[in-house]
């Protein structure tokens, strides 16, 4: 129902010339319905829409977290796109047209009950985006379009191949070819797949190496950083706040299956690896940076792995901290590449060293900066901090204390980085002034409701926020 | 049986020596036009498996995804490779980054991988050894090729390969997913090279190359 909703839209669309407007009322209408099957999902457990569609408890959390993000990301570029100019695929009419086929590919992949139905439209989300980053046409945009494009094609590839393989070990284990890669009766029939553990080991090896690449897990990363750095900055909040999610949605789904499987013991020993790996690397690499956008990417890379590890420690808090910490992270990373933009906006560059005095030229932009820095690296009060520690808490439960003190450790230096970083941006001599350094309604909009979310979600959980969560963690375990 | 019965036991045996032929010389092609006269070749063979497994496991769907493949990945791409080719007025070298004999060396041990990794897993499916090995190759070379062909259309040609491998892979295992399923991956692979195909034009207008080994600006 509702990604169809959504495309239909689209299509209405590429006509109108006063294509912001219409951009905004399509996305309030695209948030409402999604609030709609959330809050049925809520009243009736579950929904299911024909052979394909479907939507649970945990398809509901991520899809809160997208109708949120999508909001915000939608009011700022209203204000963003101001000033860009016409071009082949490079105007504002296109950019909404492209924007909306992304978030319909990302719907469609969080309400999708079969494996092949994800895997198609995950593809399509690489698709619709790759357009979205190279949107500049600068040289560095189309190179990091064109890296994003081939390293996501070759990854999801990967992933084709490790489903094939899945559902290769269901139809062994005696399950029809037609529901072979359904995944409600792959997860009943879990147990019955348990004759065959090598194949679906094999699955997922090739699962979390092609849905990784789309999460951004080292070493498959590459991609991350020059397409998050060289996107307009609303496709680079989306690109962080909510694809990462989306990706790391399908590696949940194929990590239950397989945890029933062969026991939880493998899939969550990759993920582990998997998680501190990018924890570690992308901490380290958080030092060097010199842009902006680039240090951002890297810390979604950092939080991706955060989040790999609370999946793999399992447990309540484990889970809890993962699932909450999707959320956080969409929050504070839009947050933080908002402000990104209006530096860029302003300032005419990304270069930490470019940037100097920030604090005296553009106070507002400046103090939210500060306010998603002081988030993204966890301290309290703020949301991030919740999550972290819950699973720094499962860690030290289940007595993992070398991937706990690595966790503790790339926090610190993470802080570190982004420390040094920030004030050298914030403090010294402006260089140069700029020349509006006021935010516009939009900006001040969007920057505020991330702000307060980050804020108020590290005092105390909504209660409906609440449900939520603990239901989408029924679902996985 | 007859002659369409011949035929088919003659492909089903021995198409998979046709394929590694295809490896072989797509590692030493030097041209991209070969190259893609040799993917559109491979394609054809994967065709005429397709097509044979059809005829004798009576299934229905293997004729349309049979079609499909032949329209698409034998004609359509193949054609659309060579109309870029000529837009993009691109120098017709591969400019491989090891020369040819290095190359064979390489797709031998992948061949010898391909063997190795069906032999281990070689119990858990029903179908033939060597036909698994191909795919498997296949995989591998188009990986092989994406690394070491400097050239953004050879890139795109890699992934292709490497695409046909997976395929194959599947088919020979499963004897193919749910129909609809196949459409999607379908669709899926095309509106990805049409993506590709803007992005090169793209490269080319702004760069005045489609050497990607010089897309090196993004560092760090």
């Amino acid at each position: 129902m509702i990604p169809v909703l959504g495309a239909g839209f689209i299509l209405l669309f590429r006509n109108p010339r006063f294509a912001t407007r219409a951009a905004l009322l399509v996305g309030a209408l695209e948030v409402l319905a999604l609030g709609a099957v959330i809050w049925q999902v809520h009243l009736q457990g579950e929904l299911q829409e024909g052979r394909y569609l479907r939507a649970d408890a945990l398809s509901a959390f991520f899809l809160m977290s997208i109708a949120f993000v999508s909001g915000i990301v939608l009011i700022y570029s209203s204000g963003y796109l101001r000033h860009t100019g016409e071009g082949r695929f490079s105007s504002p009419r296109w950019f909404y047209a492209l924007v909306f086929m992304f978030l319909f590919t990302m719907i469609s992949v969080c309400l999708s009950a079969n494996l092949g139905l994800l895997w198609i439209m995950m593809e399509g989300t690489t698709l619709a985006s790759a357009l979205l980053v190279g949107f500049y046409n600068t040289e560095g945009a189309i190179e990091a379009g064109w890296k994003y494009l081939i390293v996501c094609t070759v990854g999801i590839a990967f992933a084709l191949f490790g489903t094939i393989v899945l559902y290769l070990a269901a139809v062994k284990a005696g399950m029809s070819p037609a529901s072979g890669l359904d995944w409600i009766s792959l997860m009943n029939a879990a147990p019955g797949m348990a004759l065959d553990p090598h194949l679906v080991k094999l699955a997922f090896v090739f699962v979390i190496v092609g849905y990784g690449t789309k999460i951004g897990f080292v070493p498959m990363h590459s991609w991350l950083p020059d397409a998050h750095a060289e996107a307009p900055t609303p496709i680079s909040a989306l690109l962080s706040a909510v694809l990462l999610n989306c990706a790391m949605y399908a590696l949940m789904r194929y990590d239950v299956i397989v945890s029933r499987t062969v026991g939880p013991a493998f899939s969550h020993t990759l993920l582990l690896i998997f998680g501190v790996l990018s924890m570690v690397v992308a901490g380290l690499l958080i030092l060097v940076q010199r842009n902006l956008k680039r240090l951002l990417a890297y810390s979604s890379i950092e939080h991706m792995g955060i989040i790999a590890i609370g999946l793999g420690l399992g447990g309540p808090l484990g889970l809890l901290g993962a699932l909450l910490h999707t959320f956080n992270h969409s929050a504070a990373k839009s947050l933080l590449f908002f402000g990104a933009g209006n530096v860029r906006h302003n300032m005419g560059t990304l270069r930490i060293d470019g940037i100097q005095g920030i604090s005296r030229t553009m106070p507002q932009t400046s103090a939210a900066l500060v306010v998603g820095g002081l988030a993204i690296v966890g301290l309290p009060p703020f949301s991030l901090f919740i999550s972290e520690f819950a699973i720094l808490s499962e860690a030290f439960a289940q007595a993992h204390y070398l991937v706990a003190a690595l966790f503790l450790i790339v926090l610190s230096v993470v802080f570190g980085g982004f420390a040094y970083h920030l004030f050298r941006m914030l403090c010294g001599k402006p260089g140069r002034r700029p020349e509006n350094a006021r935010l516009i309604p939009s900006e001040y909009i969007s920057m505020g409701i991330a702000a307060l979310c980050v804020l108020y979600f590290g005092v105390r959980i909504p209660h409906f926020f609440n449900v939520l969560l603990h239901e989408a963690m029924a679902v996985l375990r | 049986m007859g002659l369409v019965g011949i035929a088919t036991e003659k492909i089903l045996s021995s198409f998979s020596v046709f394929l590694f032929l295809t490896i072989i010389l797509l590692a030493v092609a030097r041209r991209i036009s070969t190259s893609v006269l040799l993917f559109s070749l491979q394609s054809a063979i994967i065709t005429a498996e397709v097509l044979a497994t059809g005829f004798q496991e009576k299934l229905a769907s293997a004729y349309l995804v049979g079609i499909l493949i032949f329209v698409i990945k034998v004609v359509a791409i193949p054609r659309a490779f060579f109309v870029l080719t000529k837009r993009l007025k691109t120098v017709h070298d591969v400019k491989a980054s090891t020369t040819p004999s290095q190359s064979v060396f390489v797709v031998a041990v992948m061949i010898y991988l391909s063997y190795a990794a069906v032999h281990s897993y070689g119990g858990a499916v029903r179908a033939p050894g060597d036909s698994l090995a191909a795919a498997i190759a296949l995989i591998l070379t188009g990986a092989f090729l994406m690394v070491s062909r400097k050239k953004a259309l050879m890139q795109v040609l890699g992934l292709l390969v490497m695409e046909n491998g997976i395929f194959l892979a599947a088919l020979l295992t499963t004897f193919g997913m749910p129909l609809v399923i196949e459409i999607g991956i379908f669709f899926d692979i095309l509106m990805g090279l049409l993506l590709m195909g803007i992005f090169m034009f793209r490269i080319s207008d702004t760069f005045e190359h489609l050497d990607v080994s010089k897309l090196r600006r993004l560092r760090g």
